[in-house]
């Protein structure tokens, strides 16, 4: 034991930043997956997207899922930044580590990491848009129709991605579940994810420029 | 069919000679039927190279001090046959553990400490009477203790995990298992509160990042994931009460 770490004894902290990491990343899953969803509505016709987005717009919905978001993507990164290695010494302790041991788990929780720092600036540059200029079929499929079709892409990769590390994570932390299985039914809700959301892509693709 | 030639990278590094770089130096050894690493190494030290260092004691995957990157994979060398391994190995001394050199770590200095940091014995004021016959317990509960008993202290689980890499105060899923094993005795009178205080923090059971590599790793199958799920319920609901 040393002086500081002695003063700075407040064990119930570590319990509850655990805690706020887990549940904000569990509920931000849940945003990712509803978001989604909605996305996916225009797999229906634009009637169906433009009506959802009014009525989101008509119930203020849209500020509520922003300021959600801000505040939800705030306390898990705050929480988890404790977590990703900072020190440059520390950075290649892990990567050599991971290396070595060659442990699909260990390379995993890696990516995690770096999916969800880069995802960080992805965020906040599609908040920024959605929020300065707006939703509504037109709008989007002209943003999909350009080089931002890429960076939606990447987006939806990486979200998918760390969200289902994270749901994956959060599971083996705290149940004893079969890690195989657990694995196979992630697997799959990801390609199907993944699938939908590329799906909501092309076809807001194909409506650019045309409406 | 012609024996293998088997070629070993082995890690060389003496602490007491610190102007020798690290290097891994190569050794080829003819396999035999039945070959473990122990023999390989035994091989290697008598006919080709006597500053070899590397420990065993039981040979037979009890006493935990043979623990060692193999391929990679933290593992006991004595339960390791060389069949089941391709032609090229590379062994690597368990990281985290102070390195005394080559292959060989210091694995006690360290389960002392965590021993001692988890409190690790039975904390009761009853008295006992030498004498007396031992009180019966429930075979259910003698056989969960039995699970987290035995832990052959290889340190396998540490070596293999990034936190412990990372962070030199974390007691790792050995030091989690061993607070599990007193959690399940009954004859503990330890309150859940004084196991927070043990095991609560960013150095317990909430630094564990939940890699599993100690679960995937531990040679004696010791269920870790179970355990470590177990120890952060049982904390988390005792974190939760505290006031
Ligand atoms: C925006 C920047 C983000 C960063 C920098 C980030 C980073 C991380 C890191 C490093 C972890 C591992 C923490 C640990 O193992 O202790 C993690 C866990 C997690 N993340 Fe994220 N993440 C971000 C966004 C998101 C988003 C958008 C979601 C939802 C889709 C999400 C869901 C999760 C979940 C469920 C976990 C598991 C929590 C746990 O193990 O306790 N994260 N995140
Ligand atoms: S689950 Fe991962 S972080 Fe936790 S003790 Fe095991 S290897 Fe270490
Ligand atoms: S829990 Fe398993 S891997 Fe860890 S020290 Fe004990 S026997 Fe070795
Ligand atoms: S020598 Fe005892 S466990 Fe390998």
């Amino acid at each position: 034991m040393h002086l500081q770490r002695a003063l700075m004894q407040n064990r119930k902290m570590d319990l509850w930043v655990e805690l706020v990491q887990t549940v904000s990343g569990l509920l931000l899953v849940g945003f990712l997956w509803t978001h989604m969803i909605f996305v996916a509505s225009i797999l229906l016709g634009i009637e169906a997207f433009n009506t959802l987005a009014k009525f989101m717009e008509d119930f203020g919905l849209l500020p509520v899922a922003v300021i959600f978001i801000i505040l939800a993507g705030a306390a898990h990164v705050g929480t988890v930044l404790r977590r990703i290695p900072g020190r440059w010494q520390e950075q290649k302790i892990v990567w050599r580590h991971a290396k070595t041991i060659k442990h699909h788990d260990t390379w995993s929780w890696l990516f995690q990491a770096v999916t969800g720092s880069a995802m960080l600036i992805l965020i906040i540059i599609h908040v920024f848009v959605v929020v300065y200029a707006g939703i509504n079929t037109e709008l989007s499929a002209d943003r999909v129709h350009s080089w931002m079709l890429w960076f939606y892409i990447v987006l939806l990769l990486l979200a998918e991605y760390h969200a289902s590390v994270g749901l994956y994570r959060t599971l083996v932390k705290w149940t004893n579940m079969k890690r195989r299985s657990l694995k196979t039914v992630l697997l799959i809700i990801t390609i199907l994810t993944v699938g939908l959301g590329l799906i909501s892509l092309a076809v807001f693709y194909s409506h650019g420029g045309s409406i | 069919m012609n024996p293998r030639q088997l070629t070993f990278q082995i890690f060389r590094y003496n602490p007491e000679t610190p102007e020798q770089q690290p290097s891994m130096q190569n050794y080829v050894v003819e396999e035999e039927p039945g070959m473990t690493l122990f023999i390989a190494l035994n091989r290697i030290r008598e006919t080709l190279d006597p500053t070899l260092r590397f420990d065993f004691v039981c040979r037979a995957g009890i006493c935990g001090s043979c623990g060692m990157l193999i391929n990679g994979t933290p593992t006991l060398a004595c339960r390791t046959l060389t069949k089941n391994l391709p032609e090229n190995i590379t062994l690597m001394p368990l990281p985290v553990f102070q390195l005394l050199g080559d292959l060989s770590v210091d694995t006690g200095t360290w389960f002392r400490e965590m021993s001692i940091r988890t409190e690790s014995w039975v904390h009761s004021n009853k008295e006992i009477d030498p004498r007396a016959p031992e009180e019966p317990m429930d075979n259910e509960t003698a056989l969960s203790i039995y699970e987290a008993e035995r832990c052959i202290e290889c340190g396998c689980c540490i070596g293999g995990c990034a936190t412990a890499n990372l962070k030199p105060d974390f007691i790792g899923a050995a030091g989690v298992n061993r607070v599990a094993r007193f959690m399940l005795d009954p004859r503990d009178q330890r309150s859940e509160q004084e196991y927070f205080d043990v095991v609560g923090s960013e150095d317990g059971i909430f630094g564990c990042i939940g890699l599993m590599a100690c679960d995937d790793n531990c040679p004696v199958g010791i269920p870790l994931q179970g355990q470590l799920a177990y120890v952060r319920k049982k904390m988390a609901s005792a974190g939760w009460k505290r006031k």
